[in-house]
């Protein structure tokens, strides 16, 4: 067979039209687009915020519901569902009464009793709100519009719990469940409605823009201000997140607008591309620190807690765990780097390269001989389990008998729980992190408690520094609160209940076709628009 | 026949209860605790002594069997512990994509597969044989992932004719349904074709070799005929095997492809479900897909019969 010129032409032709077929089929079957913005975030799996402490879930329910106070940039509380307030004069009796134009997403108005009920129930789980009930003589409804909060003594901290831990503010028959049914509904009086028809768990969540909304007139600063939206239709794509890079490569053609955290490897990529930009919007970033079980040996020795203060390498643990210095600093006071309260009180244990000579002497002193330590090694989570090696590693080296104990993030979880001895099942060290931004709340980040059995895990006990923590929230102004929390943080390092690692800030990548994006701690849907 | 098939469909159900107890152990031996994973990061102890009472966590292990089991015997597989949405809701929506890609890899797989496998058997130890020879080892060993990063490298990203990632339901065109799952079904189908292909290649080649293929050359049976009129059919068993098992296996290579293309299928779902230790939904997608892995073994012993009518139950 031979093959003519005009064959081979017209195979080319045909070829030609063949693999031009699914780009114009794919230009004719995109989605109208225009205002919907797609945000690649982590999996929602309990839609309830009070269920859980999961950031997802504040999210989600910063989305569909609204709340009391928020917080601004500077961790300033400002009335948000709350038009009029005011305190009597013996600052017991706070009177609340709710701005014009709140309206539930199914179309009826919202009621003081509904804030009540939800006040009550965040009350049995928010450490915040444990606060509040063990001060409130009485919290009750005046009339439609307006609820009291009668306390048996001052807590001038209030508008900063209500702003920071708040209560999302749910239906009364919502809000009636007790805290451990999650609620369902979905149904707030936020600037977006959850699309229970688009919902596929796992894989997508839609939101679509509440209409009726009425946003404040202050300007969005934080979390507070006025919450306009203007787009549609936010979709948040969760099932991209699952490959690093698919996710990488979706932000680039367009398929997603937005990716919350980046994975750092792949962030050269991401400042290459003209269409993409990167910042920072959590500007405090998230601190990894170390606890350790202070109810077992060697932790049961402040002097081996203090030894382990004056081991760790935070360069070296931060660079295994988050590789570019770009993205991390070390962290040496208790509130972290970015808090108004952050101090360097009693710092002088920080030395770059840490000081293993020292340690070795305190774990000496301690009386440390030669027991198993049992570091909690979470292998599903790169960064904590880079961590964990180095700091096994790091004791290693000055003859500490330190053991891995991998398992996933799920085991970990399960086996801090165990106050036990190493021998019987329990642990000695375990790493985390949490946001930055939390640590200045002293009142509601249960990991700055030392109150023993009932503080975090680890159970470190200090009742001298519980004392301070208690006065807290009696105090008022900034400067006060700066001056407690230098007083704080002399005995949280002579205590040593936990040791820092580090601050990690990860800018977040988005299409320059975003714009209006809030700097805040967690990723905030209004106020941004799509060109 | 009927005897056979009812005493493979008894054995099933022992094999499904044996699979049952085993899952259900299994799981809750492994650490972990959907109560820590829901109460979140920084819960108290409290948080989560209180969601783990609520879900029945802390019933000895044979109430919490017996609870599962009667409920799955009357149809009621649970509902998802995080979400409160019904496991067979759930698997309603995944079902869809996984099936699509499944079932778009299978025909690609044993076409193409079967294809490349005669036609190398046909040209033994020619060019176009060891070509494809080169193809099989590279298409066999090269992991999923990697072939799926190529393929968006060069169609996704350099010529933006297909989309990254995602799916689209057939409900929403047949377009937009096939251009999202072009690239995972070429990448899933790799692997098998490449395993396909030797399978037929090594099948056809004893069969080419038979007294009869001469006879029917020597009538002139043209080369088409030859092939996948005589030969093939009665290569086929083999190949028929392989086929069955590659299906029942593919769930493993589901799971990357939908991973790297997010397709949000039941692989999909039951890796996030074991992350959260959700094991009402782990329970069922496992029992359902060992029922499925039985099921397609039973009528891939059934086909034999037939390709090749010698073979009786």
């Amino acid at each position: 067979m031979t093959i003519s010129r005009r064959d081979l032409f017209k195979a080319g032709l045909a070829a030609g039209a063949a693999l031009s077929v699914p780009s114009l089929l794919r230009a004719q079957t995109a989605v109208a687009a225009d205002k919907t913005v797609r945000m690649a975030l982590e999996n929602l799996s309990v839609f309830d915020p009070v269920a859980t402490t999961a950031g997802i879930s504040q999210t989600h329910a910063l989305a569909i519901y609204d709340t009391l106070f928020s917080a601004d940039s500077q961790s300033q509380p400002h009335p948000q569902m709350v038009g009029n307030w005011g305190v009597s004069d013996d600052k017991k009796t706070y009177t609340f009464e709710l701005r014009d134009g709140l309206g539930w997403h199914d179309g009826t108005p919202v009621t003081a009793a509904d804030c009540v009920a939800s006040i009550r129930r965040w009350a049995q789980v928010g450490s915040g709100g444990q606060i509040l009930m063990s001060r409130a003589s009485d919290i009750s409804k005046k009339d439609d519009r307006t609820f009291v909060i009668s306390l048996k003594e001052p807590l001038g901290a209030l508008p900063s719990i209500l702003a920071f831990e708040g209560p999302f503010i749910m239906r009364e028959k919502d809000a009636g469940l007790p805290p451990t049914e999650q609620v369902t509904a979905n149904i707030g009086s936020g600037p977006f409605k959850f699309n229970h028809d688009l919902a596929k768990p796992g894989a997508s969540f839609t939101y679509d823009r509440n209409e009726k909304y009425v946003p404040r007139k202050e300007p969005p600063d934080g979390m507070a201000g006025g919450k306009t939206v203007y787009v549609d239709r936010v979709v948040w794509d969760i099932g991209v997140l699952a490959d690093p890079q698919t996710s990488v490569a979706a932000l680039q053609t367009g398929e997603i607008d937005f990716l919350y955290r980046p994975p750092i490897d792949l962030l050269p990529l991401i400042e290459s591309d003209p269409n993409l930009k990167l910042e920072a919007l959590n500007r405090a970033g998230v601190d990894m620190t170390l606890r350790m079980n202070c109810l077992q040996a060697p932790f049961n020795s402040v002097k081996a807690r203090q030894a382990l203060l004056h081991l760790v390498d935070q360069e070296a643990v931060l660079r295994a765990a988050y590789g570019n210095p770009q993205y991390f600093k070390p962290v040496t006071s208790m509130f972290g780097n970015t808090a108004a309260v952050t101090n360097d009180e009693n710092t002088g244990w920080f030395k770059p390269g840490g000081d293993p000579e020292k340690a070795k002497q305190l774990f000496k002193e301690a009386g440390y001989a030669g027991e198993k330590i049992v570091i909690l090694q979470a292998t599903d989570w790169a960064e904590q389990s880079n961590a964990s090696q180095v700091v096994a590693a790091k004791l290693r080296e000055i003859g500490v008998n330190a053991e891995l104990a991998p398992s996933d993030w799920g085991g970990l979880v399960s086996r801090r729980s165990k106050r036990d001895s190493v021998d019987n099942g329990g642990w000695s060290i375990f790493i985390t992190d949490q946001s930055e931004a939390t640590r200045a709340n002293v009142f509601t980040d249960i990991s700055l408690a030392m109150n023993g059995e009932k503080a975090w895990y680890g159970w470190p006990k200090n009742d001298e520094y519980e004392a301070l923590r208690a006065k807290w929230l009696t105090l008022e102004t900034l400067d006060e609160r700066k001056a407690l929390a230098r007083e704080m943080q002399k005995l949280w390092w002579d205590y040593v209940p936990e040791v820092p690692l580090g601050q990690n800030i990860v800018p977040s990548a988005y299409s320059k076709t975003l714009t209006g994006l809030i700097p805040a701690t967690l990723p905030l849907m209004w106020n941004m628009q799509k060109a | 026949m009927g005897v056979y098939i009812l005493r493979r469909l008894v054995s099933t159900i022992a094999v499904m209860a044996m699979v049952g107890i085993f899952i259900f152990l299994l799981l809750r031996l492994a650490p972990g605790d959907p109560a820590a994973v829901i109460a979140g990061p920084t819960a108290t102890e409290q948080m989560v002594a209180n969601i783990r009472e609520e879900l029945g966590l802390n019933e000895p292990l044979p109430v919490q069997f017996v609870h599962w089991a009667s409920d799955v015997l009357r149809g009621n597989f649970g509902a998802s512990v995080f979400t409160g949405v019904p496991v067979l809701q759930l698997l309603s929506q995944r079902l869809e994509p996984t099936i699509s890609l499944s079932v778009l890899t299978m025909i690609l797989s044993v076409t193409v597969g079967v294809s490349f496998g005669v036609l190398a058997a046909w040209r033994s130890g020619g060019f176009v044989d060891r070509a494809l020879a080169t193809f099989s080892a590279i298409g066999y060993s090269v992991p999923v992932f990697v072939i799926g990063y190529i393929l968006i490298y060069f169609f996704a990203i350099q010529t933006r004719w297909l989309p990254v990632q995602g799916y689209t339901s057939i409900n929403q065109g047949v377009a937009p349904w096939f251009l999202h799952l072009i690239l995972p079904t070429v990448t899933l189908s790799v692997p098998y074709i490449a395993f396909i292909a030797r399978i037929t290649r090594g099948s056809m080649l004893e069969v080419l070799s038979e007294d009869y293929m001469r006879t029917a050359a020597a009538k002139g049976a043209s080369p088409f005929a030859m092939l996948f009129h005589h030969a093939l059919k009665n290569a086929g068993v083999p190949i028929l095997t392989v086929i069955g098992i590659s299906f029942a296996y593919m769930i493993g290579g589901v799971v990357l492809t939908e991973t790297v293309f997010n397709v949000p299928g039941i692989g999909r779902l039951v890796v996030d479900a074991i992350k959260n230790r959700d094991y009402p939904i782990i329970q069922t997608v496992l029992v359902l897909i060992s029922g499925l892995y039985v099921l397609i073994n039973l009528l891939v012993d059934l086909a034999y019969t037939l390709i090749d009518p010698r073979i009786r139950y």
